[in-house]
């Protein structure tokens, strides 16, 4: 055997622990779903073409409703966790030792589950809740029903707070970690040389913090469009999130639906893998027009 | 005056949360327009203890599916981690990206394939079952911690502990597991707080079957028992940080005691 042969086989059979449970049960997953969306290995036998699933949904305007309303939830909470963490974090890092010690506090939405943090968005935001009781102590509403319907206004603005304020403790996370590295003296320099405060943040700062912000937004921005817990319990019914329509397909409805539950399913990994492929090469092509320090 | 004003936003977008949800704990009858309660009672705490063996097994299930997770993920990347902070080939880069993903997509798109299948092979509403798809979701956690572990530490101390005659299983235990052990605290940390924290995955895999305790939230969240479901999530609050606090303390000890910090 040959040296190289020897060395793919070692470092095939050390990788082994994490690519067999890779490629069976991830791989795997993803192949039994899209082997579901076309009527193969579902719980009941599938009548008809192998496609019917997907004609059915895509012909169906509440699914492209429902795609929509989930980029645009998607999108808005990624941005704003991403700016807000991304403000936060800077502000953070420059404050004195003692102080910074106290803001360590912005790590408690971390650890509470996604549906607490929906249950504190609930807590404030509806019209009997925290944010209402204040408005009214201060006489801006005069009783509940005068307090605009943040909740449930169609525009999923409940979902995108949750989100974003789960979301921006993680971005300040990512951001916080690469500023401990960040030299100093970049900032004095431009200070000295004249540069005001705004000007340092977004020329000298915002580039070199660019690699977390775009890690934050792509995990947060999938993290939000595909997942369940926060609409389920703020979600609204109409538009739904894509993963609530999917719930609905999947355990409400009968068996027979199964093929349509998988093949949005299947849409939603494509769109998933796409996303984060397009958004590197992007990034990439973005990072190349930038001069490096 | 600036930091100070920083500070105040980070507690009011933090903290005052949390503060308001032991307010609620203690305040069954807070309700619009009041903005401070109007009177505080235990009936919520007292609720709470009348339930307690639910919530105690429910948590109980909840801290060993999340532990064994952390444990599965552990001996998965391991060795993987190893081979990745020590060779370079082709594809590493690529192979990387292939190994996040499922950390990345939706857990969704492969949890409800998978569910067909695990329904087949027994493994559905079990521990186990749970335990396999937590971990298939948050590896790449532990994975990128393991590799950042890895690659800190280097290659001298595995050099010059062979040099000094250690067997392969000598240098892991006692001189690369010890100093991995950041390393691992932080990828578990995470690990655990995904497994948590989660509740469709659970909900799908344990079927109601396995009790966890976001399972045990969920119905409650939207439930005229609002103290009850504050106090829950405190619990949720407080378990996590006083686990890291221990773990970090005796980290430290640990180190202490070997002349390390």
């Amino acid at each position: 055997m040959s040296w190289t042969d020897n060395r793919a086989g070692r470092l095939i059979s050390g990788l082994a622990p994490l690519l067999l449970p890779y490629l069976v049960l991830f791989c795997g997953g993803v192949m039994l779903t899209i082997c579901q969306s076309f009527g193969v290995f579902t719980p009941l036998p599938h009548a008809g073409a192998a496609l019917d699933a997907y004609a059915k949904i895509l012909t169906d305007p509440a699914f492209f409703s429902s795609f929509g309303f989930s980029l645009g939830v998607a999108m808005a909470s990624a941005f704003c966790a991403m700016a807000a963490g991304t403000f936060l974090a800077y502000q953070v890092w420059q404050l004195p030792a003692k102080l910074a010690t106290a803001a360590l506090i912005y790590k408690i939405p971390l650890i509470l589950p996604h549906i607490s943090v929906a249950f504190v968005v609930l807590v404030f935001w509806s019209p009997s809740g925290i944010v209402a009781s204040i408005a009214h102590y201060l006489g801006i509403i005069q009783s509940m029903h005068a307090f605009p319907n943040i909740l449930y206004s169609g525009w999923g603005l409940g979902m995108v707070l949750a989100y974003t304020l789960k979301g921006t403790p993680f971005a300040m996370l990512l951001v916080l970690a690469l500023l401990v590295r960040f030299d100093v003296r970049q900032i004095q320099t431009a200070a000295m040389l004249g540069a005001s405060g705004v000007r340092i943040f977004f020329f000298i700062v915002l580039p070199r913090m660019a690699p977390a912000m775009h890690t934050s937004f792509i995990i947060l921005f999938l993290y939000g469009f595909g997942s369940f817990d926060i609409p389920f319990v703020l979600g609204e019914s109409r538009p739904g999130m894509l993963s609530i329509h999917v719930y609905n397909l999947y355990f409400k409805h009968d068996l027979a639906r199964r093929p349509e539950a998988m093949a949005i399913l299947t849409m939603m990994f494509f769109f998933a893998v796409i996303f984060i492929i397009a958004y590197a090469k992007i990034v990439q092509r973005l990072e190349n027009g930038v001069r490096k320090l | 005056m600036k930091h100070y004003f920083i500070l105040l936003l980070v507690v009011l977008f933090f903290a005052v949360p949390a503060g308001v949800l032991v307010l609620i704990s203690l305040a069954p009858g807070w309700r619009f327009p009041d903005v401070w309660p109007g009177a505080f009672s235990f009936s919520g705490i007292a609720f709470f203890l009348q339930q307690k063996e639910q919530i105690f097994s429910s948590l109980a299930s909840s801290f060993v599916f999340s532990l064994l997770t952390v444990g599965v993920t552990f001996f998965m990347c391991l060795l993987p981690a190893a081979v990745f902070a020590r060779n370079d080939f082709t594809g590493k880069a690529v192979l990387e990206g292939l190994l996040l993903t499922p950390a990345l997509v939706p857990p969704m798109t492969f949890a409800m394939g998978l569910h067909f299948f695990f329904i087949k092979l027994s493994l559905a509403d079990t521990l186990p079952g749970v335990v396999i798809i937590l971990a298939i979701f948050s590896y790449p956690y532990m994975f990128r911690a393991l590799v950042a572990g890895f690659q800190t530490m280097g290659e001298h101390y595995r050099i010059c502990a062979r040099n000094l005659g250690a067997g392969p299983f000598a240098i892991l235990w006692q001189v690369e597991l010890p100093l991995l052990m950041p390393a691992v605290v932080a990828g578990g940390s995470v690990v655990f707080l995904v497994a948590f924290s989660e509740y469709f995955l659970v909900f799908l895999m344990g079927g109601g079957r396995v009790a966890s305790f976001t399972g045990l939230l969920m119905p409650l969240l939207s439930s005229s028992n609002r103290s009850l479901a504050a106090a829950l999530t405190l619990i949720f609050l407080l378990l996590p940080v006083g686990l890291f606090f221990i773990l970090d303390l005796s980290l430290m000890r640990s180190y202490r005691k070997k002349g390390m910090a």
